[in-house]
């Protein structure tokens, strides 16, 4: 007890609640901790590892899956080594004779060599004890890793069982929207974050992807040294693994970083003052992390083998499409990611995109291939065809040397021509396919479209979707080119470096410096020509190319309903749903479809099903309607009145969302609906027990691919009406060799003239004018023929009567739509409209120049 | 970070340091202190008296007030006049940073030491000045009376507000929430931490647990 020796004295009578001798009365109970789960100290760590959990599907799977890939990782580098230095390969191939006393078959055993002088071999070869030595450093590495990992997830899987309140083993069928609804619930109650009284979606996907979202924003605004101009090759992109590893390391979390701890940037970089000393300390820093790299070359070749071993099962379970020949480039994965959207997300994305981007790929098989590899499969076909025919009349032709193996290496040689010869069934539409591509990689450059069926599309295009051979190559060859990007190419950028995490971190109550590219707010990053004009009042520095604000909004607002967005940002949402949502009902009603009338309930049926097998029908409809029909604007609208089963559940999506924000509401019970993982407790709603969660992401997808197709559409008719800004070429920014500084923003005329960005796809052109003139050039003539082939193939598929209704329908949509729009008049869209060519070619004859947007 | 961070700042005189410094940590501990605790059964438990004293500043126009506990005020003083000597012996121009970090402790299971979670930091930055003559002291005496007094009532402001405080603990717990130590008083959990001029970049051995801890994570 203290001693009152002040003199302040108590007022006896102002305590009216403790008589004067009775304080021991009033007596208080303590909370203790009941919970662990109060005032986490490392929330982004912590929702790192309760994500991964998940998408590993609980604890056990993951503990047993990392103990196997241990053993795996022994097994092999163990096996490769017994058989380098330990098999007697001449007793193998009977070359030597092996002089048993009973018999004179040759065992295994036989083979193998006494351990004495095998050890001895292993001991003479230097380069075995080398690769030993760093695969054994490895081994423990991820040894110490896993049993770190242990630890910690097993902490978290306590979490799920007595705070979320979900069990291990129906972890991995429930979403991640329901994990994270359960974390906000709780959020309430434990107080994880001890900044605010509430969560909310955005602050938990900041925390998971706070430098993904750095990553994307960077190679949105291609700060990234990883497109080149090579001499011989052309244009390439080169982003590999260990390149991003590094500049992760020189960005986020090596020694002297730019972040000083994973919630924030050092105070020294938010400040404008010393900028030049910044830059010049990370140029340094950058030139001893590129020496360091190429002194340790070899080690990381041998790392990057075992590493790549390691993580190939993983890339097989995660990516469906990883046996295919191609897959999703590293950097395609950055530029068609969203800002916050998380890896299973932009993985089913892609997913579901594979078939049609390797269809389109596979339109561009060269001719000259084709006939080689028809011919070479015919030769090696008849060979192949003889030496079978003969072992079946003798085996004893299997006896004779080489007989099996050339047998073999026909059969290899003839499954590689044949996917030199293109499927017969198949039809050239790359437009078409490229539409569906775009339905769910929703980012794609504007001078794509209308150019499909180019070369040079395809070339950008592979960019994104290359060769798996391709991709291994670059990865072998990474250790040795990544310290030169590093040296020679990121180091120019370092003040570019510097400025872009002065001017593009935002500090956020609760979640600390994130990018603020990662806010979505249409104000501060919106892009004037995607459907952000008059609400943005961004200067072009700050503006996201691609429409990449708008997109990525859009996709997190459809991937969490239950997410309140600010007020400007929920009026855009309402906006454009409301929109997207009229043309889609406005068909229907003014004239049933010839497609959806002739077999309408076994469409909605297969769009239940499955919408991505069925969106190639779709969308095939679509655009051959849209050049019908007088292409433009409209064919939005065609498009999704074609879509009528997508229509439906635009419908069924909406009343389910709303029934769940309802249910939601209606204080859902969190502990109490354990009964079905995936039901959403909806209190009052007819869809209850029926419609679960799941359905309603896979609704999602479904209706992020009608928004993003109508962005993207949308915006081709503004970039259409707005010629200035359309340059299909942006300047790679490592041409201006000082950085854009923060007076870009008061007086960007001067700066922007020389300095034309754009939306399009970022290109290395080093000569833009000339480029774009050999290109109108040649587009003139193709857009030419392809719209003459489309029209007589739409006629084909409908007949004429429908086509008109289709361009009456289309003017009308039109116009009901201007006063949205307000971008061009009725007259002039008209009239373009029906004479695409001269519009074409003298939008890129239009000297490229900026609006002042200030 | 998971935890509120305030900074306050100050301008004040070399003699002047010292009781600027007590009266803000002062200040801010007065209102992050309880009674003793006495537990009852059945987690119940009642809380103790807190004694308050007004303490005159010499050198400053001003009064503040801190729990009457000899031996906090020891522990509080032994940390000042600490951060007042690496202060005067710096030798550059006097800037420096005394933070006041509330903490709790959180058990870990075997292989991990406890955890000290940060909950609150209060962070005094001070910028010394010379002055050259005695009206200017003068002047100064009574400025930064009326500073103190400004962030006096900024303290009380955020101590206002309802935020995360953390949970009131059970007998077994309370050293982790509370420092009980002190037989008179018992303040939430506090580490006293001063720098001199704000070092570019963290320490080797901050930047080496990370590293390690990095290259340990998934």
């Amino acid at each position: 007890m203290a001693h009152f020796d002040t003199e302040y004295q108590r007022l006896e009578a102002s305590y009216s609640d403790s008589p004067p001798g009775e304080e021991n009365l009033l007596m208080h109970v303590a909370e203790g901790s009941k919970s662990q789960w109060h005032h986490i100290e490392n929330l982004d760590l912590f929702f790192q590892r309760v994500y991964n959990l998940h998408q590993k599907n609980g604890f056990t799977c993951m503990l047993l899956g990392e103990i196997f890939e241990l053993v795996q990782l022994l097994f092999v580098v163990g096996f490769t080594v017994f058989l380098a230095n330990c098999v007697d390969y001449d007793i193998l191939f009977a070359n030597k004779f092996v002089n048993h006393t009973n018999s004179f078959k040759v065992t295994l055993p036989d083979a193998f060599l006494p351990v004495d002088v095998c050890s001895a071999h292993i001991r003479d070869n230097t380069f075995v004890i080398f690769v030993l030595i760093i695969s054994g450093v490895f081994w423990l590495h991820r040894f110490v890793k896993f049993i770190y990992n242990v630890c910690c997830y097993w902490e978290i899987r306590s979490f799920y069982i007595h705070a979320l309140k979900m069990s291990m083993s129906e972890l991995p069928y429930a979403t991640w929207q329901e994990v994270q609804a359960r974390i906000i619930e709780i959020q309430k109650e434990h107080q994880i974050c001890i900044h605010k009284k509430e969560l909310t979606e955005l602050d938990i996907y900041h925390r998971i992807l706070r430098f993904k979202n750095y990553m994307v924003a960077m190679v949105n605004k291609s700060l990234l040294p990883v497109r080149f101009r090579l001499p011989v090759l052309g244009e390439c992109v080169f982003y590999t693994r260990g390149l991003k590893y590094n500049f992760e390391l020189i960005f986020f979390w090596g020694p002297g970083s730019l972040f000083e701890n994973e919630w924030s940037l050092k105070p020294e970089y938010k400040r404008g003052g010393n900028r030049l000393e910044l830059a010049d300390r990370l140029a340094s820093r950058i030139l001893w992390i590129g020496i360091a790299n190429l002194l340790l070359c070899p080690v990381i070749l041998v790392w990057q083998i075992l590493y790549a071993f390691f993580s190939y099962t993983e890339v097989i379970k995660r990516e469906p499409g990883s046996l295919g020949a191609r897959c999703w480039s590293l950097y395609g994965r950055c530029y068609l990611r969203h800002f916050n959207e998380l890896d299973h997300e932009l993985m089913s994305r892609l997913s579901k995109g594979y078939k049609a981007a390797s269809k389109y790929m596979n339109c561009f098989l060269s001719p000259l291939l084709m006939v080689v590899a028809k011919n070479v499969a015919f030769f090696a076909g008849s060979l192949l065809a003889v030496l079978i025919a003969l072992t079946i009349y003798d085996e004893d032709v299997l006896a004779v040397e080489h007989v099996l193996s050339s047998i073999t290496l026909l059969g290899v040689c003839i499954t590689v021509c044949r996917s030199f010869i293109p499927d017969k069934l198949m039809v050239f539409c790359p437009e078409q396919l490229l539409r569906v591509i775009l339905a769910h990689i929703h980012y794609m450059p504007d001078h794509w479209q209308g150019n499909a069926h180019r070369y040079e599309t395809r070339d950008q295009f592979s960019q994104l979707f290359q060769y798996k051979a391709v991709f291994i190559l670059e990865e072998l060859l990474s250790p040795v080119v990544t310290p030169i990007i590093l040296i020679f190419c990121l180091r120019r950028k370092s003040l570019e470096i510097i400025d872009f995490f002065r001017n593009f971190t935002v500090e956020v109550v609760g979640v600390g410096d994130t990018c603020s590219f990662a806010q979505m707010d249409i104000r501060q990053h919106g892009h004037p020509a995607w459907m952000s004009a008059g609400e943005t009042e961004a200067s072009i520095y700050q503006q996201a190319e691609d429409g990449k604000t708008e997109l990525s909004l859009m996709h997190f607002a459809i991937t969490n309903p239950q997410w309140q967005p600010p007020q400007e940002t929920t009026h855009f949402i309402h906006q454009l749903k409301e929109r997207v949502h009229r043309e889609a009902t406005a068909g229907p009603d003014a004239r049933p479809l010839s497609l959806s009338e002739s077999e309408p309930r076994s469409l909605v049926a297969d769009m239940l099903a499955g919408p991505s097998t069925l969106a190639p029908v779709h969308f095939g409809c679509n655009s051959s309607l849209m050049n019908n029909a007088a292409a433009g604007i409209n064919s939005a609208a065609t498009g999704l009145r074609s879509l009528s089963p997508i229509c439906s559940s635009l419908y069924l999506r909406g009343s389910l969302s709303a029934a769940h924000r309802a249910g939601g509401c209606s204080g859902r019970t969190m502990a109490g609906s354990g009964t079905d993982a995936r039901t959403v407790s909806s209190g009052s709603s007819a869809w209850e027990g029926q419609l679960t969660s799941l359905v309603l992401s896979e609704y999602a997808s479904t209706e992020m691919s009608i928004h993003a197709l109508y962005m993207h559409e949308l915006h081709k008719q503004q970039s259409r009406g707005e010629p200035s800004r359309h340059t299909w070429h942006r300047q790679e920014s490592d041409e201006s060799s000082d950085s854009i500084p923060d007076e870009v923003r008061s007086e960007p005329s001067a700066r922007s003239l020389s300095f034309p960005r754009s939306h399009t796809f970022p290109t290395a052109t080093s000569s833009p004018s000339a480029a774009s003139a050999s290109a109108s050039a040649t587009r003139g003539a193709t857009v030419g023929q392809e719209w003459a082939r489309s029209q007589s193939s739409s006629q084909r598929r409908h007949s004429g009567p429908a086509a008109d209704q289709f361009g009456a329908g289309g003017r009308v949509a039109r116009t009901s739509r201007m006063p949205m729009g307000g971008w061009a008049e009725d007259g002039t869209a008209a009239s373009r409209h029906h004479e695409p060519l001269p519009e074409e070619t003298s939008e890129d004859e239009a000297p490229p120049h900026i609006h002042k947007m200030t | 970070m998971n935890c509120r961070s305030e900074v306050l700042e100050v301008t004040v005189e070399a003699r002047q340091v010292e009781e600027a410094m007590l009266a803000l940590l002062h200040t801010v501990l007065l209102h992050r202190s309880t009674g003793k605790f006495h537990y009852k059964k059945e987690g119940t438990y009642s809380i103790g008296t807190v004694g308050t004293r007004d303490i005159d500043c010499d050198f400053i126009d001003f009064t503040f007030v801190r729990v009457s506990s000899e031996e906090l005020d020891r522990v509080i003083r032994k940390a000042v006049s600490e951060f007042k000597e690496a202060l005067s012996n710096s030798g550059s121009d006097g800037m420096g940073q005394i933070s006041l970090e509330f903490y709790q402790k959180k058990k870990s299971r075997w292989p991990f030491s406890d955890e000290c979670i940060p909950w609150e930091v209060w962070s005094i930055k001070v910028n010394v000045v010379n002055l050259a003559n005695e009206q200017e002291r003068q002047i100064c005496r009574e400025k930064v009376g009326e500073k103190l007094g400004e962030k006096v009532i900024n303290v009380v402001e955020v101590i206002n507000r309802h935020e995360y405080l953390p949970k009131m603990p059970t007998q077994s717990e309370v050293d982790n929430v509370f420092d009980t130590s002190l037989k008179d008083v018992q303040p939430y959990l506090y580490k006293i931490t001063y720098q001199i001029t704000d070092t570019l970049g963290t320490s080797v051995g901050t930047t080496m647990r990370r590293l390690i801890k990095d290259t340990l994570a998934l």
